[in-house]
C-alpha cells in the first residue's frame, strides 16, 4: 500500500490549492494566448487586449489568490513547524515570483490601453512554465 | 523517485491541462459570447482549439495514469470513489464532446457570416447563448471539479 493517508482536515485546503493552480495555469495560458496572437491577428488587438484584461481581472487574480491561500493553508496543517521539505520551497518560490510577474504583466496591460506588448504574452508563458515545475515538484515530492 | 511517484508526476499533469484547458475555454468562450462581429468570435473560436488539444491531452493523461495508479497505490477497481470517478471523468467527457459539436457548427457560422459582410447577427447571437450549449460546456467543467474533490478526498477509501 503506497497511497499517502492524510488527515481529513487536510482534504479543503488541498483541493482548494489545486483547484486554485489548475484554473490558475489555464487562465495565464489564455494571457499567453491572445498576447501571441496579437502577432498575426493585428486587427484584433484591441479585442484580445480586452479578452487578456478581463481573464487577467476576473481569472488569474481570483486563482492566484485561491492557490496561495490555499498553499499557506495546508503547509500550516502539514509543516506547523515550519521545517517544510526542499518540495515545498519550490512551491513558494515559483508561486511568490510569480505574484511579481503578475503585477508587472497587470501594469504593462493598464499602461498600455487597447494594446498587448511582446513581453505580456513572454512573461505569461515563462509563469506557465513555472506552474509546471511547480506541480512536477509538488506532486512527485523528490527526496521524501 | 519510486514509480508511485513518476505515476502521480504525469496524473496530476493531465489533470492541470484537464481543468486548465478547459479554464482556457470557457475564458475564450465568455469573451465570444460580449462579441457582435462574427469576425471576432470566428477569431475566439479559433482559440478555443489550444485547449481541446490541452483538454485532450489532459484527459487522456489523467485517465490512464490514474488507472495505473490505482494499481500501484494498492486501491481496488471496484472501490466506490473509483467507480464514480471513471463513470463522471467519461460523462464530463461525453458532455464537453456534445457542447464542442454546436460549438462547432456555431464556429462555422460565424464564418460564413463574416465572409459575407462580417455584419452582426441575431441567430448568432442566439447560438452563442444557447442554453443546451453553455448547460453541456460548463456542466462538464463542473463534473471535472467533482471529480478533483474525489480524487482528493477519496471517500470510502
Amino acid at each position: 500500500m503506497l497511497a499517502i493517508v492524510r488527515p481529513d482536515s487536510w482534504n479543503l485546503p488541498l483541493f482548494l490549492h489545486i483547484l486554485g493552480a489548475t484554473v490558475l495555469f489555464g487562465t495565464t495560458a489564455v494571457l499567453a494566448i491572445a498576447g501571441f496572437a496579437t502577432r498575426t491577428h493585428g486587427e484584433h488587438e484591441k479585442l484580445l487586449w480586452r479578452v487578456a484584461v478581463r481573464t487577467f481581472l476576473f481569472g488569474v487574480l481570483p486563482a492566484y489568490i485561491l492557490m496561495r491561500v490555499g498553499a499557506q493553508w495546508i503547509d500550516g496543517k502539514e509543516f506547523p513547524g515550519g521545517d517544510e521539505p526542499g518540495w515545498v520551497g519550490v512551491g513558494f518560490v515559483v508561486s511568490d515570483a510569480g505574484a511579481l510577474l503578475l503585477i508587472i504583466v497587470g501594469i504593462l496591460l493598464a499602461v498600455r490601453r487597447q494594446r498587448i506588448m511582446l513581453a505580456v504574452p513572454i512573461l505569461t508563458t515563462l509563469f506557465v512554465i513555472a506552474l509546471g515545475v511547480a506541480w512536477v515538484s509538488m506532486s512527485g515530492k523528490p527526496g521524501s | 523517485m519510486s514509480t508511485y511517484q513518476w505515476l502521480l508526476i504525469f496524473h496530476v499533469t493531465g489533470a492541470f491541462f484537464l481543468i486548465g484547458g478547459g479554464a482556457i475555454a470557457a475564458a475564450l468562450n465568455l469573451s465570444a459570447m460580449r462579441r457582435e462581429r462574427p469576425s471576432e468570435v470566428v477569431l475566439l473560436f479559433g482559440l478555443i482549439r489550444i485547449a481541446v488539444v490541452a483538454i485532450m491531452v489532459g484527459g487522456t493523461l489523467a485517465f490512464v495514469f490514474g488507472l495505473w495508479l490505482v494499481h500501484e497505490a494498492g486501491y481496488g477497481y471496484a472501490d466506490g470513489w473509483v467507480i464514480a470517478a471513471i463513470v463522471l471523468l467519461l460523462l464530463a467527457n461525453a458532455m464537453g464532446g456534445a457542447g464542442g459539436k454546436r460549438d462547432e457548427r456555431t464556429a462555422k457560422f460565424a464564418k460564413e457570416l463574416a465572409a459575407s459582410g462580417d455584419a452582426p447577427s441575431a441567430e448568432l447571437q442566439a447560438r452563442l447563448r444557447d442554453p443546451v450549449s453553455l448547460a453541456l460546456s460548463y456542466g462538464s467543467g463542473l463534473v471535472l471539479v467533482i471529480v478533483l474533490a474525489l480524487m482528493v478526498w477519496k471517500p470510502g477509501a
